[in-house]
């Protein structure tokens, strides 16, 4: 993991300095609430329902157990004793009163934490995959690219104000589990043929109102080029974005508008920092600087292959044990370790929460199976990344006692859910309730094993945190009359093996639905599949692609009880 | 940072009852809007002190030729949180090396101040109700920073050990952290 150095330290101590300043000025009165909005968002406060929200970074998605253990201590001290795990891989709170904000900023200092660029239209915290360093298909190690891309993209006073968000992935692995074509800028590692490495990019993907997938822009870019080439794509959309219309200020739509001209552009200005710029040529990232950084990234100490492991499956084991290694339990690229996901998707909680006393018993389960290092992935789960074989079954006795080995990674019910119109300020309609009925409706794990593998993505708004658009069966929360409704869509792909590498919006299945009616109209969507699929190794989304939308849509209109009456 | 005290500040614009004047006589320090400039500056003396106020949504490239004449350039800011005026002046001074002076107007707050200084501007004509002293401490709460920028060219990773920080003055946080 990455050490902070006492520069880093340094300097998060000193926002959160700058930040405790600007805060009692807006206290105090001579900082108005309209110019400290855009202040607090920068830092990851926003005001929603209840206090404000409080989003804290986890660059690239890498968490210490001492990092996790100040998070379920901030969650007792200032919290109701509980956070949510985002899609983008940080950590939410939801009822810090906002005076309390400085002192918030203080203690996450104090572990090399912050909420820097967690909101805001400035570069936010990168994401990646959650299996960085370990994943058994990846071609090059993203993190330290990630690392030097956070310092670069951190307090990068040219590009504070942009004219929207703006969200950076990076994956290094055959599979992506990033979702980088979903992103502003994604970033795909590649080997050459000569074996250097090179960025693939893309530029333009979103999701919100208008959901697009990125661009190629650049099919080979030397590593050493990276920060050079993302300030000639960032300065083209800081100049050039719109900013007379929110919903048309994404690069996405400049990408849409300017077409080739976009890509024109970005060439010519790439040219042109290099060529004329006074410190152009200083941004190229000299070898020394890699190995800098990529050295807080080794193997740890004490982690080594181990020849001739075999997973030790006791003789009088249960049958969820053998389903927790067959969903729970991942490849890994040394011999003998596994990567675990300790489930955040289970009966009474709300996708990605996790209680103080459950953030700690996660930070002790990875001090001892996992060399004190976590990741959040972008499921919202919570992953140990270096696990022993021979302690498998120790770790699933653990982990069941702590309610993390629910055996359900990749199933209906670790299905991805924004926080929703119970907390947030934007949605329209609540998410929870609608992701709970459908844990509840589904809480037979044989049935769940026969559904098999599915993405099912659900948001409260059309801004799309839950990445309604991505999901195999999307979920989108909408206001009409000042009640909820539902609008389903089916077919949306993430860009993961699972999604055959590719990457699209869902469409649209009808009219949107009561919120009683969705637990059936999902029912029937997946019923509609057990009967039609070709056989049982044919996934729901291979079945949605080979018969199309119809016969799923007069299944899910059969639903309607409220809705058929309007 | 020089901060602007508008009774004082030798440069003037040139307005008339219904706006900026179409047809003016050269004067020293004048401080011209954009069209205005293009209307004189064929005409305009060699040696005679003139500025530009330039608009944030116009190509700053456009103004490449005419930079070794000009004194001041203007950069607005018609709502502090769009930041565009911050491309037009790292471009001024990084790409076309501008010597001259350039200096926020408009929208301009206190907080602004690190990404002003950073980008290259060495002049802020702060909105009326912002604090000079306010804008001095938020000049130094870091002591250097990640990027490059147009006072320090090379990124943090280009600076020797011991050079990681380019500003010794700033405000140390409390003991409290």
């Amino acid at each position: 993991m990455y050490q902070y150095t006492p520069f880093d330290t340094q300097f998060v101590k000193q926002r959160a300095a700058q930040f405790r300043d600007q805060l009692q000025r807006n206290l105090a009165g001579t900082l108005g609430d309209d110019e400290f909005r855009a202040l607090r968002l920068q830092n990851g406060w926003y005001i929603q329902r209840h206090a404000p929200m409080a989003r804290i970074a986890v660059p690239y998605g890498e968490l210490s157990s001492d990092q996790l253990r100040m998070l379920a201590r901030i969650a007792r001290e200032f919290d109701r004793g509980y956070a949510h795990f985002t899609t983008r891989q940080n950590c939410q709170y939801n009822w810090i009163p906002l005076p309390k904000a400085a002192d918030v900023m203080d203690l996450l200092a104090s572990v090399s934490m912050h909420g820097i660029q967690t909101s805001g239209n400035c570069i936010r915290n990168i994401t990646s995959d959650c299996f960085a360093g370990v994943a058994a298909d990846e071609i090059v190690d993203p993190r330290p690219y990630c690392e030097i891309l956070r310092q670069w993209s951190t307090l990068n006073p040219e590009f504070a104000f942009l004219p929207r968000k703006f969200k950076i992935a990076v994956s290094g692995a055959k599979e992506d589990r990033a979702a980088i074509a979903w992103h502003d800028i994604g970033l795909q590692l590649l080997k050459n043929d000569a074996g250097e490495v090179g960025f693939k990019v893309l530029v333009g993907g979103g999701m919100g109102r208008t959901p697009v997938i990125g661009t190629v822009i650049n099919e080979f870019l030397p590593w050493q080029q990276i920060l050079v080439y993302l300030e000639a794509i960032v300065r083209v959309y800081n100049r050039y974005g719109r900013r007379d219309n929110m919903y048309k200020a994404r690069i996405k739509i400049l990408v849409k508008a300017e077409g080739q001209r976009f890509l024109d552009d970005v060439a010519e200005e790439f040219k042109k920092i290099l060529e004329l710029d006074s410190d152009g040529t200083e941004q190229i990232i000299p070898q020394a600087e890699f190995d800098r950084v990529a050295a807080h990234f080794v193997t740890p100490a004490g982690v080594a292959p181990v020849a001739g492991s075999r997973i030790e499956v006791p003789a009088d084991a249960p049958a969820a044990f053998q389903r927790w290694l067959e969903r729970n339990v991942h490849a890994h690229q040394l011999a003998g370790y596994r990567s675990v996901t300790l489930s955040l998707k289970r009966t009474g909680q709300a996708p990605g929460d996790a209680t103080d006393t459950q953030m700690e018993l996660a930070a002790g389960l990875a001090d001892r199976f996992s060399q004190g290092e976590l990741r959040v992935s972008h499921d919202q789960n919570l992953v140990l990344p270096w696990v022993r074989e021979s302690d498998l079954h120790a770790l699933w006795e653990a982990a069941r006692s702590a309610s993390f080995a629910t055996p359900n990674i990749g199933l209906l019910t670790d299905m991805i859910a924004c926080p929703g119109g119970d907390f947030c300020a934007l949605a329209n309609a609540r998410s929870i309730p609608v992701a709970a009925a459908i844990t509840e409706r589904f809480d037979d794990i044989d049935e769940l094993y026969d559904i098999g593998d599915i993405d099912l993505h659900i948001s409260g708004c059309i801004n799309s945190c839950g990445h309604h658009h991505s999901g195999h069966i999307g979920i989108l929360g909408v206001d009409k009359d000042g009640s909820e409704w539902y609008q389903v869509t089916l077919g949306g792909l993430d860009g993961s093996a699972i999604s055959g590498h590719q990457s699209t919006p869902g469409k649209v299945i009808g009219p949107s639905f009561a919120a009683d009616e969705v637990p059936d109209v999902i029912e029937a969507v997946l019923d509609t599949y057990r009967e039609q699929r070709s056989s049982a190794a044919e996934r729901f989304i291979d079945t949605v692609t080979r018969i199309g939308l119809d016969p799923f849509k007069s299944a899910a209109n059969a639903q309607r009880r409220s809705t058929a009456k309007a | 940072m020089k901060f602007i005290d508008t009774a004082r500040d030798p440069w003037h614009t040139i307005t008339g009852e219904d706006g900026p004047m179409v047809t003016l006589t050269p004067a020293p320090h004048s401080l011209l809007t954009l069209a205005q400039w293009h209307s004189v500056r064929s005409a305009w003396p060699a040696g005679m002190p003139v500025g530009v106020q330039f608009p944030n949504d116009a190509d700053i490239e456009d103004l490449a030729d005419d930079l070794p004449r000009l004194g001041l350039v203007a950069l607005h800011f018609p709502k502090w949180v769009d930041g565009r005026a911050y491309s037009q002046a790292r471009l001024l001074r990084s790409r076309y090396r501008f010597a001259g002076e350039v200096r926020a107007i408009g929208e301009a707050l206190v907080d602004m101040m690190p990404l002003l200084q950073r980008t290259g501007f060495d002049a802020v004509a702060l909105r009326a109700d912002q604090s000079i002293e306010v804008a001095e401490r938020a000049l130094n709460f870091f002591p250097g920073h990640y990027q490059a920028d147009v006072n320090e060219h090379r990124p943090l990773f280009k600076r020797p050990p011991g050079q990681e920080t380019t500003n010794r003055e700033f405000n140390q946080a409390g003991s409290a952290i």
